[in-house]
């Protein structure tokens, strides 16, 4: 797989202030990328570098090989991107605004506009004035505008922002599509940990504008050893019998019944016990740890070494 | 750079208030010419046969007064042109006798060009700034054209504007003179002094070369108003300077130009271009290619600035 964006040792200073602290990291074909951070930690700045609507202090940003900083036009060309809210031209109808920038762009046909409008289902109200959109239609046609001149990566900045439920769906759905059939780079930004759970192959997490770990979200979700809450009654009988006849594990209580950190194999074993003991069990499930959990431990951890 | 210019003109077009702008021009045209029509009787010159003994008794005073010498430079200039302009129309037998025509109209309703100019002002000061108002900024500079090129077609687009309007007031003030005031039989030359020679220009040309040069002081203050659209990101700001400046430029500059030297230097001692073709220019040592060259000083300097920031500029809001 091919490097599509690759950041080398990106800085920004504001004012004396380091925002962003040497970032490196490299986005590959048709992976969707997730840049993960609490607000205010530079996911905008960053984005913003990528596009070259901000310039940087220090390092450099290749698309597809070329400079951001020194080629600009011959990089940007390979990028679509929303930065932040999509705002579109209020006052002309929706196929105005796409025809605004393609005209922008070489080589974008009508064939390719009505195509994409197709895509992004906005066929029936395009020719209405974006004023009259809703937020979930307006992140639609803003995706349209990106995805106009076949770009090679695709930057969101906050894309699910003020969706509801289903809009959040549709764009998670789309962009899986974008990144999986058209093999696009998507780079996602957010600090909606749930939804970049469902959304991104491997995330990023930024802090404090220093990048804190990059892994797959597959990696970083699952750990070997999975946590399971038994539901039962007698719960602090129960809490010293599993902690002598097992001991080294981190039992603790919940509020009903105990969570326990064991690999599968053991968990006959340790209903064996427990009916042994004649404690009634009224349920064993799986607790996976989301991201938001791992998140959290990620940055606390850091945040104290 | 085409199509970047028929996106500017989309944009600009699609707006209900560049509509109202132009109606309210269309208005005002339409307002001078009823004013005028309904005055028509006292401005119409009765059919004097005796515009000659008119002529020479204006001169004969006029020169009474030279010659006592009690009056002002200013005036000296006003009577020394008319005594010129009355010799030769009695020399070459162009009556005075002339009914008020279209040509006079579109004369009178080149005043206009300011209001013109002032809706100019409005487009140059929103060009820039409301891209960063409404946010689409952000989608603008991430095409594969450079900052400079898409403030470039701003620029021009702002400049088409101007000269749209300003051919809609020229155009539809002829038509309406035309209709209302119709043409003279005999076409009646524009005395032109300069010189102390006075020489002939046909009415049409005599309007045109008013009308542009009455554009200048336009071109300037659109370019200042672009100026700081681009460098502060505010319309509003735009809009309120280049308009008190183009109200307050003229006369605090003359007021500053009986006392202070350096006057001469400022932008609105050299954009009315009229004052060297007839009458005396604002100061002494001014000359037309002193005011060209400072004005193109002030052009360039407004366009470094405008380019520079807007180049340099983090989108960061």
């Amino acid at each position: 797989m091919a490097s599509v964006v690759e950041l080398k040792n990106v800085s920004k200073m504001i004012k004396g202030r380091k925002i962003i602290d040497s970032l490196s990291f490299n986005v590959e074909e048709g992976e969707v990328f997730g840049f993960l951070g609490p607000n205010g930690a530079g996911k905008t700045t960053t984005i913003r570098m990528i596009v070259g609507l901000i310039n940087m202090s220090d390092g450099d940003i290749y698309i597809c090989g070329s400079s951001i900083k020194k080629e600009f036009e011959k990089a940007v060309q390979h990028v679509g991107a929303i930065v932040e809210n999509p705002e579109m031209y209020k006052f002309l109808s929706g196929y105005d605004n796409l025809v605004h920038y393609a005209r922008m762009t070489k080589g974008v046909s009508k064939a390719k506009i009505k195509e994409v409008v197709e895509l992004v289902g906005l066929t029936d109200r395009i020719q209405d004035k974006v004023k009259t959109y809703s937020l979930g239609m307006r992140q639609r046609l803003g995706l349209a505008q990106c995805l106009l001149h076949d770009p090679k990566v695709l930057i969101l900045d906050e894309p699910t922002n003020g969706l509801d439920p289903a809009g959040i769906r549709e764009i998670r759905d789309h962009l899986r599509m974008l990144a999986r059939d058209r093999g696009m780079a998507v780079i996602v930004s957010s600090h909606l940990l749930s939804e970049m759970e469902m959304m991104c192959d491997r995330i990023g997490i930024i802090q404090q504008g220093k990048l804190v770990d990059v892994q797959l979200v597959k990696d970083f979700v699952s750990n070997t050893e999975k946590l399971y809450e038994v539901e039962l009654d007698r719960i602090d009988e129960a809490l010293s019998a599993v902690s002598e006849y097992m001991p080294g594990l981190k039992v603790s209580k919940s509020a009903t019944g105990l969570e326990i950190p064991v690999k599968k194999e053991q968990i006959p074993e340790l209903v064996k016990l427990l009916v042994s003991k004649e404690f009634s069990i009224y349920g064993i499930r799986e607790v996976s740890k989301t991201l938001e959990d791992r998140f959290l431990e990620v940055t606390n951890e850091k945040g104290e070494s | 750079m085409l199509q970047l210019l028929q996106n500017e003109w989309m944009k600009t077009w699609k707006r209900t208030a560049t509509h109202i702008m132009v109606v309210l021009l269309l208005l005002s045209v339409i307002a001078i010419a009823a004013i005028t029509k309904y005055q028509e009787n006292g401005l119409s010159v009765p059919d004097n046969e005796n515009w000659r003994q008119g002529l020479e008794m204006e001169n004969k005073d006029f020169q009474k007064q030279l010659d006592e010498g009690t009056v002002s430079p200013d005036s000296i200039e006003y009577m020394r042109t008319q005594i010129a302009i009355n010799e030769y129309r009695l020399e070459h037998d162009i009556s005075t006798n002339v009914d008020y025509s279209a040509w006079d109209f579109v004369s009178d309703s080149s005043e206009l060009i300011s209001f013109a100019g002032l809706f100019t002002i409005i487009i140059a000061a929103g060009i820039v700034a409301n891209e960063f108002t409404w946010g689409t900024v952000k989608l603008l500079l991430i095409r594969p054209i450079g900052r400079a090129k898409i403030l470039l077609s701003k620029y021009i687009s702002v400049l088409l504007f101007g000269v749209f309007l300003i051919l809609i007031l020229f155009g539809f003030a002829l038509l309406l003179g035309a209709i209302l005031f119709g043409f003279p039989d005999s076409s009646n030359p524009y005395l032109n002094y300069h010189d102390g020679t006075v020489t002939e220009q046909s009415m049409l040309i005599h309007l045109l070369i008013t009308y542009g040069l009455n554009s200048i002081n336009l071109l300037m203050i659109t370019t200042m108003a672009f100026m700081i659209s681009s460098v502060f990101r505010n319309s509003s700001l735009a809009v309120g300077i280049s308009i008190f400046l183009m109200f307050m430029g003229g006369s605090v500059t003359y007021m500053l130009s009986t006392k202070f030297e350096w006057a001469k230097y400022i932008l609105f001692a050299n954009t009315d271009l009229t004052q060297y073709l007839d009458g005396a220019p604002l100061m002494k040592g001014m000359t037309l290619t002193f005011s060209i060259v400072m004005l193109c000083v002030y052009f360039i300097i407004f366009h470094l600035l405008a380019f520079f920031v807007f180049k340099k500029r983090d989108v960061a809001a």
